[in-house]
């Protein structure tokens, strides 16, 4: 029988359509843990009030997808550390791939859950302002269309760059289950240890790097060269990583 | 052509030698029996030849590659065990489709034509499977996805008698009309011997030996008779099993190098020459004592 001869990224574009159906069951967590997070949101985000006199009351609510948002980064870091645990690294080897195959069609699998997770969680947002308007009688203000898609689209990258932490916190699981223990102790440790001192640390330097960015061109270069450098890094660590099959 | 040629292979897990220091070469097109006792490393051996896993030292060439992490290997070879996991997000006739994405070679009619003969339902999933029905489905993939390398590990598991039938039934027909490189882990050697070409016997990550069936079955022969009588005659030769029959009686497995004179000698000495089947000679050569079981009870 003659050989095959097979390219790396034929190989990645079967795996990628494989993943998609093969890891269905993603998707459906996000529909739950978004229509939650909407759920959540019923209250508003945030309000103000305030009464002039006695005679006028005011009261302003925020409606936003922020928890939706914030909800769906966390399905995004879940999600990455899920598809690099055993059961589903044995499922990619099943058939035909290399680490490297396997590696990048995760990664582009990840791209298109942000892609989905970005989409579905600002349009949320009109979902609840449609709640809003039905239930409490009251007319929300909608975004200006770029608005709403610079928020796509800035969210499709905050989820994208938590899918790439994610997945090197999973790769890093599976080389060694110490990082269970050592990565929220570090994490939680820097946390309370910065809380007790007062003054802002790393992780809120972290937080600010890439959550108060005003140049968009700026914000879009952190989020990708920060992904990069977390996907790579999980890339090198996993290529010796052996499989059960 | 060597479809895998391996020299001083060693795989060590946790400490433990899994493969010692193994060597040997499979031709292309043949039906090698992988042969050795639970934990003899054939699976270790299987894993490494389908580059899930990494040698700890030695050398290994398939279809003169190294084969962890390859994808030339990954894509000419299909290993199919008993312990595999499939996507739980996927039925069979999705898994069907799957797999035919990723082999180009893929014989659909087959698959569908063995999943209806083996009654197992496409919608179903693969976990939902008994035993039995998981081989029988590995199967399935195994003989449609027409590889170059095709690695079966216990692929009668579970399968009844009648399945295992068929099994050996459709393996033998799908080799003749495309043949390929097959290697089959079993238990079962006596079920699968006239299958086979060739048998590398494995014992305790080593290869003790690695020859076709045809040879194998003279390579030994058993002598019966009285044992001071049978000691006197297995003397200088290498003794592979002894066994006590009653009080002055033995059973010997010796190598088979008399001559037919020395052969019609023993005859006239009272010695009873009995051909060992293969499947008996491996037990005996994988064994750890000469006795068997035996010796645990034979404490004096």
């Amino acid at each position: 029988m003659s050989l095959t001869k097979v390219s790396l990224i034929d190989v990645v574009k079967k795996q990628y359509i494989y993943k998609l159906k093969a890891y269905s069951q993603v998707f459906m967590s996000l529909i739950f843990l978004q229509l939650l997070a909407v759920l959540f949101s019923m209250n508003g985000v945030g309000s103000m009030g305030g009464s002039t006199g006695g005679s006028v009351e005011l009261q302003v609510k925020y409606f936003s997808a922020d928890f939706v948002a914030a909800f769906t980064m966390l399905w995004g870091f879940i999600t990455a550390i899920l598809i690099t645990t055993k059961a589903y690294r044995n499922d990619d080897f099943v058939f035909v791939a290399n680490r490297i195959s396997s590696n990048l069609s995760n990664a582009v699998f990840l791209l298109t859950a942000s892609v989905v997770g970005g989409i579905t969680a600002m349009l949320s947002s009109y979902l609840l302002k449609v709640i809003v308007n039905y239930f409490f009688k009251s007319t929300p203000i909608l975004d200006a269309p770029i608005e709403l898609l610079l928020g796509i689209f800035s969210t499709i990258l905050y989820v994208f760059l938590f899918c790439a932490l994610g997945y090197l916190v999973g790769t890093l699981v599976q080389i060694s289950k110490a990082f269970t223990v050592l990565l929220p102790a570090a994490f939680f440790g820097t946390l309370i240890l910065e809380g007790l001192s007062g003054k802002a640390g790393t992780v809120a330097n972290v937080f600010d790097f890439f959550f108060t960015e005003s140049s968009l061109v700026l914000f879009i270069v952190k989020i990708i060269v920060s992904a990069g450098l977390l996907f790579s890094g999980a890339f090198v660590l996993s290529n010796r990583l052996e499989v059960r099959g | 052509m060597s479809v895998i040629e391996c020299s001083g292979l060693t795989k060590v897990y946790g400490g433990a030698k899994a493969l010692n220091n193994l060597s040997f070469k499979i031709e292309e097109n043949k039906i090698t029996g992988l042969i050795g006792r639970n934990g003899a490393g054939k699976t270790t051996l299987l894993k490494i030849i389908a580059g899930l896993l990494k040698e700890t030292s030695g050398e290994l060439k398939v279809f003169s590659e190294k084969p962890f992490n390859s994808l030339q290997v990954s894509a000419n070879v299909i290993f199919l065990h008993d312990q595999m996991n499939l996507p739980t997000a996927l039925n069979l006739k999705e898994l069907l489709e799957t797999a035919a994405s990723f082999y180009p070679n893929w014989d659909r009619e087959l698959a569908d034509r063995l999943l209806d003969y083996f009654s197992l339902n496409p919608l179903q999933h693969y976990n939902g499977l008994s035993k039995g029905m998981k081989s029988t489905f590995n199967m399935i993939l195994g003989l449609s996805a027409r590889v170059p390398l095709t690695m079966l590990d216990e692929p009668t598991s579970g399968m009844d008698a009648a399945v295992r039938k068929d099994f050996y039934r459709a393996l033998l027909k799908e080799y003749l009309a495309y043949p390929r490189t097959i290697i089959i882990s079993s238990h079962h050697l006596s079920e699968i011997e006239d299958l086979l070409e060739d048998i590398l016997l494995v014992k305790e990550g080593k290869e003790i030996l690695h020859m076709p069936v045809d040879i194998l079955k003279e390579w030994a022969i058993g002598l019966q008779g009285k044992t001071t009588v049978i000691d006197e005659w297995t003397q200088n030769t290498e003794v592979i099993y002894t066994k006590s029959i009653g009080i002055d009686q033995s059973y010997v497995v010796v190598r088979n190098h008399f001559s037919e004179t020395e052969w019609q000698r023993a005859r006239n000495a009272g010695i009873d020459l009995t051909p060992v089947t293969s499947s008996d000679l491996c037990v005996y050569l994988t064994s750890k004592t000469k006795g068997g079981i035996d010796d645990v009870f034979n404490k004096g």
